[in-house]
């Protein structure tokens, strides 16, 4: 039959003569015979053209779609050109995906306590200074030097006994939010908002308690890590790249991560209410705090997009309420009458900034995207 | 440099080539007489034959694959991209014809791949020093933020033009590779100075840039040994300026109709306006709190089908911009004595780019294999040849670089 041939040196078009005795192509073409063993070819069919090529040659032979048929029916499954990888390739990438899921989900959560534990204190601390120096900047302190007074003292109480490994240093700060953070050296940030939403000294303490928890066991570092390995990881694979797969793939790793911040808040509450205990205070304000916040009591308008935001990161309510009651202790009170009102006017000038108004412009992404490195409060040990 | 490809059948292990420059001098050492051939073509008067596009594409065709690759992509955590945007790219190929002979695109998956990897490396090892660097030890490493920024512009210029590299050396027609010359580094440098250029005209140095980022590319790309030429003259003949000035000015009124937009939709849904207006974060969760799923779902459907149509006019008013580009660079592009000409018209351009924008909206970017191929469909029936070039004289060109575009697809670009 006759078909084009072209050498791979030139892209001169030869008429060719080709024949196929059942082992190999016979090519005569251009005063030259050229064999091609059945074994080493694919083909390229597109339309009315089969393209014919060698192995590792860039020699083709195009034939009419018919004749090329003629000539594979006695043909046994000639390869055909694809660069879509085989049923091996994709096995392999399976298990690949598998693998890395199985690191990120189980992997690098499990090596995130002997990390957080290994690093050095000063490196812990330097971090700390860091993230606080910013977060300075986006939460001013509050004014009230009293106030501070008291809640630094109230900590000083509570980790008093504690192994934790940072002096604690905890201030009141302006935020448009009821939230409680611990940074990483052992920073304490405690939101105006949250010490307005306090009925009772015992509430904060045990939110200041429940922090201090979360120094002592390094669950910071431990974030740290785990956002670090998780988010590089996770990068590595999809390539920074932008497509609705990609970014399946990234949030399915942050949903992950949220799991494991669910474990070190349960441990959190039950450590922090042993250092309510071992300090002599009333554990009982947790379990009020939390009651409150689910039956949705400072639910006011002006509130409900930070307490949903507080409910987000910490669900299993009920069973938080529930552990918090079975285990609740009568004590002293954190804090006297007198110093529980100072306290509450350290950030009163929340009210004026923020009456009527709507939140000013501080947009904190719950994790930010393709960023191993968390510099947003939100991530680390937040509660 | 290897000088045996031209010897036999078996090519020789491709040469990396990668970033680094690759002059003609380093190329593979062809028979003098190829060069000659090129600087005095056998005989006397036009030489070489007419060259005709067509092509075969069935865009049709390409659900299926849009499918598969989505599957894949899924179950394989998107590593498959590799393998799948490959086998796109070689059916996209085989659907072109110059006279009657189809291109074929011989890259593999594993080639990406392993690009990917490398540059995964490249990057991604300075980055992780420099974070550790400002987190643990001082924070005024945090002042490398501003090289980093250079850097990265520059890299994705010298990305893109491997990437160009390593796509034309996949590309062979009659079995004939095309080759891209140049320098990666020096197609970097333009590329950051056009960062800087466009920030500080708002844009109007783009229309230059276009040219003279085109006359990189083209002054250096090869069809075997035959030579693309740039001629910035027959490119400036089709002016770019009018139709920019258009889309310029054009955005700031779309800028305005979404503007408005956006508070009709925000005044007919006051409740849902109010939650996100403040709530910022965890709007979801608020909003399952005020309104029922219906609403919440016709006030999103609102906004996609808001969305959509913004993009919509803003395509149209770049539409003219992006037609004329085409058209002034295809116009530059000359081989031997052919000169190409593209006939892309603002409105039909229009028309494809707001059915590629509704097809990836609702899919949710599933069927890019398919917006590619209409793409190529569209530009390629689209394209003929004036005059003469010597196709059938070509000689094998030496081969490109092993893997390339891994940096290119570390920044999400690629242009297929």
């Amino acid at each position: 039959m006759q078909g084009s041939f072209y050498d791979g040196l030139t892209a001169t078009a030869h008429p060719a003569e080709v024949t196929f005795d059942g082992r190999a192509l016979t090519i005569v073409a251009g005063g030259e015979t050229h064999t091609w063993l059945a074994s080493e070819l694919s083909v390229d069919i597109h339309a009315d053209q089969a393209r014919i090529s060698r192995r590792r040659s860039d020699a083709r032979l195009v034939l009419a779609l018919a004749d090329w048929r003629q000539v594979s029916g006695a043909l046994d499954g000639v390869r055909r050109h694809s660069a879509a990888g085989g049923r091996g390739l994709v096995v392999g990438l399976v298990a690949a995906a598998a693998a890395t899921a199985f690191v990120v989900f189980v992997g690098i959560p499990m090596a995130s306590g002997p990390l957080a534990r290994a690093t050095p204190l000063e490196y812990e601390q330097r971090m700390g200074e860091n993230y606080n120096a910013q977060l300075s900047a986006v939460f001013p302190a509050c004014e009230g030097e009293a106030g501070q007074a008291i809640l630094q003292g109230l900590g000083d109480r509570l980790s008093a006994e504690t192994n934790a490994p940072f002096p604690i240093q905890v201030r009141a700060v302006h935020a448009p939010m009821v939230n409680a953070f611990a940074l990483p050296g052992g920073y304490i940030l405690v939101t105006g908002d949250l010490i307005a939403a306090a009925e009772t000294p015992d509430e904060v303490a045990a939110v200041l308690a429940h922090e201090i928890a979360h120094v002592e066991r390094r669950h910071v570092m431990q974030a740290v890590w785990r956002s670090l390995g998780a988010g590089m990881l996770l990068d590595l694979v999809v390539g920074g790249g932008t497509g609705a797969g990609q970014q399946a793939v990234l949030l399915a790793g942050q949903a992950s991560e949220m799991s494991f911040d669910r474990a070190a808040e349960t441990e959190a509450d039950e450590l922090g209410r042993s250092f309510l205990h071992e300090a002599g205070l009333s554990s009982r304000g947790m379990a009020d705090f939390f009651e409150r916040m689910a039956e949705g009591e400072i639910d006011t308008p002006a509130q409900v997009a930070e307490v949903s935001e507080w409910w987000m990161t910490h669900p299993n309510t009920d069973r938080r309420i529930q552990a918090a009651r079975a285990a609740e202790r009568d004590g002293a009170p954190a804090l006297s009458a007198a110093d529980w009102a100072t306290l509450r006017q350290s950030c009163s000038s929340d009210e004026a900034e923020t009456g009527g108004q709507p939140w000013g412009p501080i947009v904190i992404e719950r994790r930010p995207r393709n960023d191993p490195m968390p510099s947003q409060s939100n991530e680390v040990g937040q509660d | 440099m290897a000088d045996q490809e031209n010897n036999g059948e078996l090519s020789p292990r491709p040469e990396v080539l990668g970033g680094t420059e690759m002059t003609e001098g380093q190329a593979s050492s062809p028979p003098r007489d190829v060069w000659d051939a090129e600087i005095r073509p056998a005989g006397d008067g036009p030489v070489g034959q007419p060259v005709v596009f067509s092509t075969t594409l069935q865009t049709r065709s390409f659900f299926g694959i849009s499918l598969i690759n989505g599957l894949l992509n899924i179950v394989t955590l998107t590593l498959y991209r590799f393998w799948g945007k490959s086998e796109v790219r070689r059916r996209v190929w085989q659907g072109v014809r110059v006279n009657g002979e189809a291109f074929e695109y011989t890259g593999r998956g594993r080639e990406l791949f392993i690009g990917f990897l490398l540059a995964s490396l490249l990057l991604g090892i300075p980055f992780l020093t420099f974070v550790f660097a400002v987190q643990l030890l001082d924070e005024a490493f945090s002042l490398l933020v501003l090289p980093g920024y250079l850097l990265i512009f520059w890299l994705w210029g010298f990305g893109m033009f491997t990437a160009f590299r390593y796509m034309a050396s996949r590309t062979t027609w009659r079995g004939i590779r095309f080759a891209l010359f140049g320098s990666a580094p020096t197609y970097g440098f333009m590329w950051l100075g056009l960062q800087f250029a466009n920030g500080m005209t708002a844009g109007w140095i783009q229309p230059i840039f276009e040219r003279l980022l085109a006359e990189q590319v083209w002054n250096h790309m090869r069809f075997g040994d035959r030579r693309f030429r740039w001629n910035q003259a027959r490119s400036e003949r089709i002016g770019l300026y009018g139709p920019f000035a258009l889309g310029w000015f054009g955005t700031i009124g779309v800028f305005i109709v979404a503007a408005v937009a956006l508070g009709v939709i925000g005044a007919a849904n006051p409740d849902f306006w109010d939650q996100v207006s403040q709530g910022m974060e965890g709007v979801d969760t608020e909003v399952a709190k005020f309104a029922s799923p219906l609403q919440v779902a016709a006030v999103i459907l609102e906004l996609v089908v808001a969305s959509v149509l913004v993009l919509m006019l803003w395509a149209l008013v770049w539409s003219p911009y992006h037609a004329a580009v085409l058209r002034s660079v295809t116009a530059g592009v000359s081989l031997d004595e052919a000169r190409f000409d593209m006939n892309a018209g603002a409105w039909s351009l229009w028309w494809l780019t707001c059915t590629n924008i509704a097809l990836l909206v609702f899919s949710l970017g599933l069927l890019m294999p398919l917006v590619q191929a209409r793409t190529a469909k569209y530009l390629v029936s689209r394209m003929r040849a004036i005059g003469q070039a010597s196709l059938d004289e070509a000689h094998q060109a030496p081969p490109g670089p092993r893997t390339a575009e891994g940096l290119a697809d570390a920044f999400g670009f690629s242009l297929i």
